[in-house]
């Protein structure tokens, strides 16, 4: 009984410690620190983390976050900003940030050694946002199942119109996920909206599913779910190398892309430390860090290596697709409402 | 220093070991919202007295007791405890016990540990507490019964483990709140003579809720009669039933048969009644000329089948009961229907028989003033 | 006065002379002058932060009761102290902010942007909560609540917890419902997004079109509510009132769900009965029963929901099956009644309280519920997941997540209120202060047939899933590559034996440190604040009950995601400036997992008989002795049920706490649906099997800690040799 209270007593007295210890959490924010917000998979953050410490001696605190997480949390924040700099990412919360003024503009020295694309896109958002990586969209499907439902090989976005797949291709919602914008965005560019919307509808019949997460078909073909799925390529080359049996497409009529982006965080209370990170960020040798950690999108600096399981640009018939306009949100909206409208809410 | 004077306290007798304490209320009113409880209520409840409150249900006595103990507050007037103004303190603050009808036994706690809880919780060392409670225990005869667990008391014993609880701090003021209510009718009779004896013995201040008025008039030093959140009478026992005060207080303590009168005369401590053309003396009580209403107890009745006599009136017998020590008559009388109780009386009268009424003036009829 | 006033009074003069006033600049080091005197609210004051002497004047009223303590008029001194106190803290802390005047008008008045100051620190907190209890204890003088100062104490504490933590935050959220992308107010555009037929539509009654995302909740919460309610109460029985020999077996196994990470129970049901699940696949090629994919939509919601949430709905109903008096059963059975009617008209009905409150937490639940509709939802669209994707998807929508939160928040308001007028006012107090020499009857057979046939059936379902996870776990990819392996686990926990001692290098060990010291703290905190306020809700009668009651389930309500961003929203400036720190995770931890502690508390306590307490307050207990000798022991079946709820629920929660994480307090569940997101579910799992024993080992504590309640009450097996005593006066 005695023992008990005692017991009590001193957890008590130790929670409390702990409590007051939590209270002054963040003090170790010393001298030369950076706070990043980090939008890409957990081992590529850490791994740019190791060797951007290793290289200044600048302490950063990561946090791992979904892109459009990250979005809220800014904008949330943006009285008192907690973060620096805001790293990966697909491109459009970037864009829209800087639209919002949420980020601030910055020339980085490194701008001459970037690809054409990424330099595009910074000027697109006033120089706010730059590009650090681009992924194309593409699909891919799974080669047992293709085979048990005999759909043949599959080469086209036309492709997956065919009968044999009904019910047999998962893509997310694009109301929930930037990839499936980006699809939607491609397709209107592709085929002009009236017919890109056709094709949309047609597509409506063969889905089973409109998933939230844009990678989810990915994984649902890896893990037999589905047989086709709409996804980032580098997203479905992951489970290739995770050895799935899946065949990755990219489509013959072309394709759009992401851009992975990076912006300083308006306010900023290490703006320094933040553009020596920028700067260092578009280098070839953190660039390659992507690869190593099973990422494997193109990067942006013209010398860094492409890692060999990545799709190649040169075999993906890119189109021009236009940030500006299918970024901003006025467009957005329209294209996202007529989808739920004209193609959501279709009878299968 | 805490033992010194619990030990100190112990080795002192338990009897009467502070002085009981007088309970006052000033014109204290009690409401729940739109529904008043309790309306300028006033009494003074004298040290070392058992008090009942009297009255049915809703009457507003359960409320009176419980802001006696500090579980309801006042919400207007003021209450004093030995003389200090308690009004709004909280009740573990009051020197002040209760035992409730559903005796609220902890029943997670031994019958030791329920009796011990009292000092314990005031700081008392556990072996001081457990010899305070063995104490009360004892007293009340539940020894050798401590270590049980209340659910393996009979009804009884769970009542007594209650007083002893409420005992253990020799409060200054004891509350009851219908405590026989859960008990055998034998049973009853049995602990309402313990706890009257036990009040007597330790001098304790008493308050004492129920609606039994017989249990009232048992164990009462004083009684106090409430209805409809109001105080209708206050007084010993006797002067309850002999005076009351109005026809509730005269129909709800004991039986009464309410007649009408008429006062003859206009002044003097005596007044001369007329009941049904008899002529008989009572105290006036402030009754002036003119028609007045009578209670009439059933025993201050006499009934003789002999013949008419002047100064009687005429009745006859409607139903005749035999009950062992006395005969209950219910009588048709040019007064109206009477209730009688007959005492000693051997053969009862059988219904039908005329019979000539008288009273007996000395007790148990008495003007009811104001009616 | 009381020496407790007294010592408020003292340390009101602490928090605003000694303490520092302000919260430390995170980026400076803080030195030992900055604690104490340096950084208090009277040297900023004298200073040139004017603003803060004001607060001196409360204060120093407050002495006056301090040194005249015998006057009768002390409890107004002490009222106008707190009042005022607390206004001026409050006001001087929403108008000047981070950045001068918070007000237009303000620098319109003043010509300029005017002073600015940082969050409040303990100095201001110490001082605040001084003023709040001086208040209190002024009111409890003047009478309030019995004039018992711990009663009025607790709740002005708790309300203003409330309020700080609930409405201040949720109002500035909910605000957001009215105004358009730029901050202005347009109601028009409420009534657009409010009345949108992607909400309401009811197409799929008449075509195959989809129906509204509100009708889809609704249904999906109904369902849930009942099939936890049922399944909790068979578990419940069976665990209480039968001699079945696996009892405590099931009784692990019906908590297991609940102390499982979310999207795990998900991705067990696709690896079970998804298209290439193992049970599929056994009836294709078996039976040649098509695969397909069932699983994802309603059913498969409902499944994985049943799963998580019937351990609530147990944990409610196991303290109040035990606590119906078994003298009321015999009475029953006395009269004539046969077993089953007895079961039907007096223990079902005395269940009452702990169904509804099961009904309306299983309900909440699956409103709340983000991660099973994610991983199953399919094309069922619930308004969680909506609410989640209009924040963080591609519409970035705010306004429309607040509307949508608003309906969530309707149907949960529709629950509660439900709720009440079933209960209605009968009582259902079951354990009195009489002694229940009762023999809790036993099942009557259909209701231990029908206990047995959902229980069992489920236990065995639930040890499937289980197993699934366990061999998820330590196979290199569940349903592709079934090599034993332990890679993941190495991943997420290796520790090296180096020079310096041990090294945990694995990735999992920061969130996981964090995860267990956050969940350790806000789960005594969780179950105190419910307890004393279910206490408070069942035992004190006090104005304003209703809505003080509704405030408590609000946080509960919201779906976590919109608790998140408004806790930035509003936590992120000063007066109160805590995000990035652990505290801030724990507080929403406390106010999002208090309700359960308050359900169960208000289910076990109405059926503990009132004058229970008031015998020991006139026994000389105080409210707080009360409480903790008296109340607190007889509920200990609730006291186990919010404390396992809220440490399980700090470790597994994922919505609320995505927007708080920092990179000191990255929580275990974020990293899970990190790892989920990259398709790496073993270690997801491993990581789940990793927390699923850590809370197992915490449960089995707090179970240990906190001990059964003895209710003197005998039991069925007993009974053959009767104690009743000897029946001597």
């Amino acid at each position: 009984m005695k023992l008990k209270k005692n017991l009590v007593a001193a957890t008590m007295l130790a929670g409390s410690m702990t409590a007051l210890s939590f209270l002054s959490a963040g003090a170790a924010q010393a001298q030369g620190a950076l706070v990043m917000y980090c939008g890409v998979q957990e081992e590529w953050c850490r791994a740019m983390v190791t060797a951007f410490e290793r290289e200044t001696g600048v302490k950063v605190s990561m946090t791992r976050k979904s892109a459009g997480e990250v979005f809220a949390q800014v904008k949330a924040e943006a009285a008192n900003p907690r973060a620096d700099i805001w790293w990966g990412g697909t491109g459009d919360p970037h864009m829209q940030a800087a639209e919002e003024g949420l980020t601030v503009e910055y020339t980085s020295p490194k701008m001459n050694e970037l690809q054409d694309w990424a330099v595009r896109q910074w000027e697109q958002s006033k120089k706010r946002t730059v590009g650090i990586y681009s992924g194309a969209l593409g699909f891919g499907y799974n080669t047992e199942l293709a085979a048990s439902n005999k759909t043949g090989d599959l080469k086209c976005w036309a492709d997956l119109l065919k009968p044999e797949l009904k019910g047999e291709v998962q893509v997310a919602d694009p109301n929930s996920s930037g990839t499936a914008y980006t699809l939607l965005a491609s397709i209107v560019q592709i085929m002009g909206e009236d017919k890109g919307f056709e094709y949309m509808k047609a597509l409506h019949k063969n889905i089973n599913q409109y998933t939230k997460s844009g990678a989810a078909p990915a994984k649902a073909m890896a893990q037999g779910e589905t047989t086709a799925g709409i996804a980032f390529m580098h997203d479905i080359v992951t489970m290739v190398v995770d050895k799935a049996p899946i065949k990755v497409v990219a489509p013959c009529e072309g394709t759009g892309y992401e851009i992975g982006s990076m912006s300083i965080i308006k306010g900023a209370k290490n703006l320094e430390s933040a553009q020596k990170f920028y700067d260092w960020a578009l280098t070839a040798n953190a660039q390659k860090l992507g690869a190593e950690a099973k990422s494997y999108q193109v990067p942006s600096n013209k010398s860094t290596p492409i890692p060999p399981q990545a799709p190649k640009l040169s075999d993906v018939k890119l189109i021009n697709f236009d940030f500006a306009k299918y970024g901003s949100s006025e467009e957005r909206k329209r294209l996202l409402s007529k989808w739920d409208n004209e193609v959501k809410n279709l009878p299968k | 220093m805490n033992q010194m004077t619990s030990l100190s306290s112990l080795s002192r007798s338990s009897l009467s070991k502070k002085q009981a304490a007088s309970v006052e209320f000033r014109n204290v009113t009690k409401r729940y919202g739109d529904v008043t409880a309790v309306d300028n209520v006033s009494f003074t409840i004298e040290p070392g007295k058992l008090v009942t409150l009297l009255g049915p249900s809703g009457c507003g006595k359960t409320t009176t007791l419980r802001m006696i103990a500090g579980l309801e507050m006042a919400s207007e007037g003021q209450i004093l405890i030995g003389g200090r103004d308690v009004t709004h303190l909280s009740a573990a603050d009051r020197d002040v016990s209760m035992v409730f009808q559903s005796y609220a036994l902890f029943p997670h706690m031994s019958v030791l540990e329920n009796v011990a809880y009292g000092p314990t919780v005031q700081g008392v060392s556990k072996k001081d507490a457990n010899a305070m409670a063995m104490e009360k225990l004892e007293i009340i005869g539940l020894k050798g019964l401590e270590k049980r667990s209340p659910s393996e008391l009979s009804g009884g014993q769970q009542q007594r483990v209650a007083v002893a609880r409420a005992l253990v701090l020799e409060p200054q003021v004891l509350l009851f709140d219908e405590p026989l209510s859960n008990l055998d009718a034998k049973l009853r009779r049995r602990v309402r003579e313990d706890i009257r004896e036990l009040q007597q013995s330790l001098n304790l201040t008493v308050a004492y809720v129920t609606h039994d008025q017989e249990e009232a008039l048992a164990v009462s030093d004083r009684i106090i009669v409430m209805s409809n959140a109001r105080i209708a009478q206050t007084g010993t026992p006797r002067e309850l039933y002999e005076e009351p005060a109005d026809l509730f207080v005269a129909d709800f303590i004991g039986d009464a048969n309410i007649v009408t009168g008429e006062v003859v005369d206009g002044a003097g401590a005596t007044a001369n009644v007329l009941i049904g053309g008899v002529n008989v003396q009572l105290p006036r009580r402030g009754a002036s000329q003119g028609p007045v209403k009578l209670a009439v107890r059933p025993d201050a009745i006499m009934l003789d089948d002999a013949a008419a006599a002047p100064g009687k009136i005429m009745g006859t017998v409607k139903k005749a009961s035999y009950l062992g020590t006395q005969v209950e008559y219910e009588v048709e009388s040019p007064i109206g229907d009477l209730f009688v109780v007959q005492y000693g009386r051997k053969d009862p009268i059988a219904p039908g028989t005329p019979i000539a009424i008288s009273f007996a003036t000395q007790r148990g009829i008495a003007i009811v003033p104001g009616a | 006065m009381s020496r407790a006033t007294l010592g408020w009074i003292v340390l009101g003069w602490v928090g605003f002379a000694l303490l520092p006033w302000y919260g430390f600049d995170r980026t400076a080091v803080p030195t030992i002058t900055d604690y104490i005197v340096g950084g208090s609210a009277l040297v900023h004051g004298l200073r040139g932060a004017w603003w803060l002497l004001p607060v001196l004047l409360p204060l120093l009223i407050s002495l006056r009761p301090a040194a005249l303590p015998t006057r009768s008029d002390n409890s107004t001194w002490l009222i106008a102290s707190g009042l005022l106190g607390l206004g001026l803290i409050v006001l001087q802390g929403f108008t000047i902010g981070l950045n001068g005047w918070t007000l237009d008008i303000l620098k319109a008045l003043s010509g300029s942007n005017g002073p600015s100051q940082a969050g409040m620190g303990y100095g201001a907190a110490l001082t605040a909560t001084a003023f709040l209890i001086i208040l209190c204890h002024g009111l409890a003088a003047r009478g309030w609540c019995r004039g018992d100062a711990f009663v009025t104490s607790s709740i002005g504490i708790v309300v203003a917890l409330i309020i700080v933590f609930v409405f201040f935050p949720v109002s500035t959220i909910l605000a957001s419902a009215f105004a358009d992308n730029n901050g202005d107010f347009a109601p028009v555009e409420f009534v657009t997004k409010f009345m949108d037929k992607s909400i309401w539509g009811l197409d799929c009654l008449t075509s195959d079109l989809r129906c509204g995302v509100a009708w889809n909740t609704l249904f999906l919460g109904l369902l849930v509510a009942f099939g936890t309610t049922a399944l909790g109460l068979a578990f419940a029985l069976i665990a209480t009132r039968t001699a079945f020999k696996y009892k405590k077996l099931l009784r692990v196994m019906s908590v297991l769900p609940i102390i499982t990470p979310p999207f795990v129970i998900g991705l067990a049901l696709i690896l079970i009965f998804g298209r290439s699940g193992a049970l599929s696949s056994v009836l294709w090629e078996w039976f040649g029963v098509p695969r397909s994919r069932w699983i994802y939509g309603l059913p498969g919601v409902f499944i994985a929901q049943l799963l998580a949430f019937t351990p609530i709905a147990f944990l409610v109903l196991i303290g109040v099956v035990q606590g119906i008096s078994p003298t009321l059963e015999e009475a029953s059975q006395t009269l004539r009644a046969k077993s089953w009617t007895t079961f039907l008209t007096v223990t079902l009905p005395l269940m009452r309280p702990g169904l509804a409150n099961a009904f309306l937490l299983g309900f909440v639940e699956s409103l709340a519920d983000f991660g099973n509709p994610l991983v199953l939802g399919g094309n069922f669209e619930v308004l969680s997941t909506k609410i989640f994707f209009a924040v963080v998807g591609a519409q970035q929508d705010q306004g429309r997540a607040a509307v949508l939160s608003i309906i969530l928040l309707a149907f949960t308001l529709g629950a509660f209120w439900l709720q009440h007028a079933w209960l209605g006012k009968k009582v259902y107090t079951t354990v009195t202060g009489k002694g229940d020499a009762g023999i809790p009857l036993p099942l009557p057979r259909r209701v231990a047939m029908a206990s047995y046939f959902t229980a069992i059936p489920w236990a065995l379902f639930t040890v499937a899933v289980y197993v699934i996870i366990l061999v998820g776990a330590f196979v290199r990819s569940m349903g592709r590559d079934y090599t034993p392996t332990v890679e993941h686990f190495l991943t997420a926990f290796r520790v090296e034996n180096t020079d310096h001692g041990f090294f945990f290098s694995g990735s999992a060990w920061d969130s996981f440190f964090a995860t267990v010291k956050v969940a350790a703290l806000a789960a005594p905190l969780t179950a105190a604040i419910g307890l004393l306020t279910a206490y408070l809700l069942t035992r004190q009668r006090f104005s304003g009950q209703r809505s003080f009651e509704f405030g408590t389930l609000l946080s509960f309500a919201i779906p976590g995601t919109v608790v998140g961003v408004s806790y930035i929203l509003a936590f992120n400036v000063p007066p109160i400036e805590i995000t990035g720190t652990g505290f801030v995770l724990v507080m929403c931890f406390v106010f999002r997992n208090m309700p359960v502690g308050v359900r169960s508390g208000i289910a076990t306590l109405s059926q503990i008989d009132k004058s229970l307490d008031e015998a020991s307050l006139t026994l000389g207990a105080r409210s707080a002795t009360t409480m903790r000798r008296v109340v607190l022991p007889l509920l200990r079946p609730a006291i186990v049920a919010s404390l396992v709820y809220s440490f399980v629920r700090a470790m597994t929660a994922v919505s609320a706490v995505i927007f708080l994480v920092t990179a000191e307090y990255n929580m275990a569940t974020t990293y899970i649906v990190g790892r989920v997101e990259a398709g790496e579910f073993g270690l997801a799992i491993a990581y789940s099997t990793v927390l699923i024993v850590v809370m197992l080992v915490a449960i089995l504590a707090i179970q240990l800690a906190v001990g059964e309640r003895r209710l003197g009450r005998r039991s069925a097996s007993t009974s053959a040799s009767p104690v009743a005593a000897p029946a001597i006066p």
